[in-house]
């Protein structure tokens, strides 16, 4: 049974977030499991004119490769990969995963030393995307680990994914490009301001955003989309703030962290469960103690955490901070190995004040 | 649950027919139903010392590209796949089909397109083969479309297939170098012979194959194997054959075909189901009406057809003819987007004279 909103996800990531052409070299990735989805997005880039091609991963093979690969194993660099990168005009990420958790018990030295590895392909990938030759979107198909993960069945979180992404709407093109027009206002707004002061239960925090960009999250690089972000002056940084949700990162999470800022780094950090996790991660290098990514989420068909940070930090109503490096397109200069997005609910008694005058209270903007 | 049998049919695929080595790049071609041999091959690709990789097809995303792509897009030719062909050291094809007739209803001449078009990557892919720059193996995945078209259960197909890969023996290895011997042996005798004559019932047909090269094919190429095979001289094939078994394309079938020759080329055609297809394939290019492989299979584990060329060519007691590209370490020269092997028994009545004298009878040899 073909389920039709698959093809009007479908169009709006080929269509809407990348705009295949034709002639464009397309590429799709999933998993097997993916196949309803990735099926119809290799139709509609057909359709538009592309050339796709898919690269399906089976998911069994990163734990076989990350438990038995030697050392230059793990070091190569593909020279297949080397040439996708530098060809592909467009790439469609279809995320989805049989169990959340299978490489829970790799070690995490062999992980990053395969991330670091790789790096230079990432690198190559955002550089080509920041001149504008490459578009790329990432989507997840609701499978049931993740349903597992946000405590759903997989029919209440497939509605969940789909509504997120406005495909419930009858044209979600039209409803994502509102969501632009929306969210350029806020961005035009707040480009004009110094001082973000973020205030709600255990937090009160201030930075300087002078002279940043405020960056409008539409549905071209994610979907579901629905935020805006900027990175605030790297040592302007000051005050306590205390997460709502816990923090992930690569299967591992740390709750109840509480983080105080001085001259923009973090100088003192506590977690209720799992503290050493969260040294681990500052520890990672000097730019982990810094942030990289101040944002706001404003997807109200988002209302529930379900614990994938593609919807987590959208949640109308939430603001997040990422640890480590700055997304270069706001002027953040800030460099890390990591990229770590925390979310933090504004729903109950939240406010956001901007050059001293408040623009945003209990999860909802109070700007036109 | 893990299938021991897998684990050594891997420990084939990779150590006796590929040969993979540290540091060759090694790609894997499946699809998601081979998961479990994909699975012990890269396992054992990696214990090698390789860079194992997969590609891993959905099968209906090619029945929706040949319903939907294009003039320009059945024309393309990714500029990924041309780098990938220069680029691989070892190549295992696993096939695993969900449904063999997936492609019944799809235009052939949409096909025809799209194989013409690749054909400049199957040359590119024959001659660093050829010039042993590049080893490829061709294997199948028992599931249970295959059986159905073989009439058996899975288990039964499963078995059928492993025993002819010849895993049920304590040492398969051992038991294929055994197969090169023997096969070895009979090259060496038809080397030295100019003409060939094979007399079935309805057939009758004559060739020369002087100064051509038999190849042993000995199990490195194809899992299982059992078959020696050259090219004959192109304009030399002259008569009529009568195959037994249908010649089975992509998952179709043409039932009776019957071929006359004339110095080597097809003039004559007839068929009873399917007859469209054949004359399709026929007129794809100028070298699919000659000649590009004679062969006479010898793996007599294998005993029933089961609508599968990978297998019914094998079958001990058979001789097959394939139309098209003739492989260029036979000393062939025939060029075209087709090879298209079909089979022919026998074991009942069927004879092969060299050079005048008896070789061959029901479907064994008679030289030692």
């Amino acid at each position: 049974m073909t389920d039709t909103r698959y093809e009007k996800l479908a169009r709006i990531l080929v269509e809407y977030s990348v705009e295949v052409r034709r002639g464009d070299l397309v590429e799709i990735s999933g998993i097997p499991a993916t196949e309803p989805l990735l099926r119809e997005v290799y139709r509609a880039v057909l359709e538009a004119g592309g050339h796709p091609f898919a690269r399906v991963r089976i998911p069994s093979l990163a734990e076989i490769y990350l438990k038995n690969a030697r050392k230059h194993q793990i070091e190569y660099v593909s020279p297949i990969l080397e040439f996708a990168v530098e060809n592909v005009d467009k790439s469609i990420t279809i995320w989805a995963d049989e169990n959340t958790k299978a490489l829970s018990n790799v070690d995490p030295k062999t992980q990053s030393a395969r991330s670091a590895a790789a790096r230079p392909l990432f690198t190559r990938s955002l550089e080509r995307e920041a001149a504008g030759e490459l578009k790329w979107v990432g989507t997840q198909f609701p499978c049931n680990a993740s349903a597992q993960d946000a405590e759903m069945s997989l029919s209440e979180y497939e509605d969940f994914v789909l509504r997120a992404c406005l495909v419930h709407l009858k044209d979600p093109v039209a409803a994502w490009k509102r969501v632009h027009s929306k969210q350029a206002k806020i961005c035009r707004v707040l480009d004009t301001k110094k001082r973000i002061r973020v205030v709600s239960k255990g937090t009160d925090l201030t930075m300087s955003v002078a002279g940043r960009k405020w960056v409008n999250c539409d549905g071209k690089g994610n979907m579901p989309d629905g935020e805006i972000f900027t990175g605030p002056i790297e040592d302007s940084v000051e005050g306590t703030i205390s997460f709502s949700y816990p923090g992930f990162y690569y299967g591992r999470e740390a709750e109840g962290i509480r983080l105080t800022f001085k001259g923009g780094r973090v100088t003192k950090a506590t977690a209720s469960k799992n503290e050493d996790f969260l040294r681990a991660m500052l520890d990672t290098d000097e730019g982990a103690r810094r942030v990289g990514e101040f944002a706001i989420g404003t997807n109200a068909a988002i209302q529930t955490f379900t614990r994938n940070t593609l919807f987590d930090e959208k949640i109308g109503g939430t603001i997040h901070m990422a640890l480590g490096a700055a997304p270069r397109e706001s002027g953040g200069v800030n460099e890390s190995g990591i990229h770590w997005d925390i979310v933090n609910d504004m729903r109950e008694g939240g406010k956001i004040y901007a050059d001293g005058k408040l623009i945003y209270k209990n999860g909802e903007f109070r700007i036109d | 649950m893990k299938d021991p049998r897998y684990e050594k049919l891997a420990g084939v695929l990779v150590h006796y027919c590929l040969g993979v080595g540290k540091g060759d790049l090694f790609q894997i071609n499946a699809t998601p139903l081979s998961a479990p041999l994909v699975t012990e091959v890269y396992r054992e690709g990696l214990a090698a010392g390789a860079h194992p990789f997969t590609r891993v097809g959905l099968p209906s995303l090619t029945e929706v590209y040949f319903r939907t792509a294009k003039k320009h897009q059945l024309t393309y030719v990714s500029p990924i796949t041309e780098f990938t062909v220069e680029k691989v050291d070892k190549l295992l094809s696993i096939r695993a089909q969900e449904n063999t007739k997936a492609m019944a209803n799809v235009d052939p001449k949409k096909q025809a397109t799209s194989q013409a078009s690749q054909r400049k990557i199957f040359e590119r892919f024959m001659e660093r083969s050829a010039a042993k720059e590049l080893d490829w193996c061709g294997t199948q995945y028992p599931c249970n479309a295959s059986a159905q078209d073989a009439e058996m259960s899975l288990d039964e197909y499963e078995d059928f297939v492993l025993k002819a890969c010849l895993v049920h023996k304590k040492d398969p290895v051992a038991a294929w170098k055994k197969v090169h011997r023997e096969q070895a042996k009979l090259c060496k005798f038809l080397d030295e012979r100019k003409t060939l004559r094979v007399v079935a019932p309805g057939t009758d047909i004559t060739m020369s194959v002087a100064g051509r090269k038999w190849i042993n094919s000995d199990g490195k190429k194809n899992m299982p194997s059992g078959e020696i095979f050259t090219t004959p001289i192109e304009d030399s094939v002259e008569g009529t054959i009568a195959f037994s078994f249908p010649a089975c394309y992509v998952g179709l079938e043409v039932h009776d075909v019957r071929l006359t020759f004339k110095k080597g080329k097809v003039v004559k055609a007839t068929a009873g189901r399917g007859k469209d297809l054949l004359l399709s394939k026929l007129d794809i290019d100028e070298g699919a009406r000659f000649v590009g492989e004679m062969a006479i299979g010898t793996n007599y584990a294998i005993q029933k057809f089961t609508k599968n060329t990978l297998f019914d060519e094998k079958i001990g007691g058979t001789i097959h003819m394939a139309l098209g590209a003739s492989y260029p370490d036979t000393g062939g020269k025939n060029k075209s987007s087709i090879h298209w092997d079909m089979v022919n028994d026998m074991r009942e009545g069927g004879k092969i004279y060299a050079d005048g004298k008896i070789i061959y009878k029901d479907g064994q040899f008679t030289i030692k």
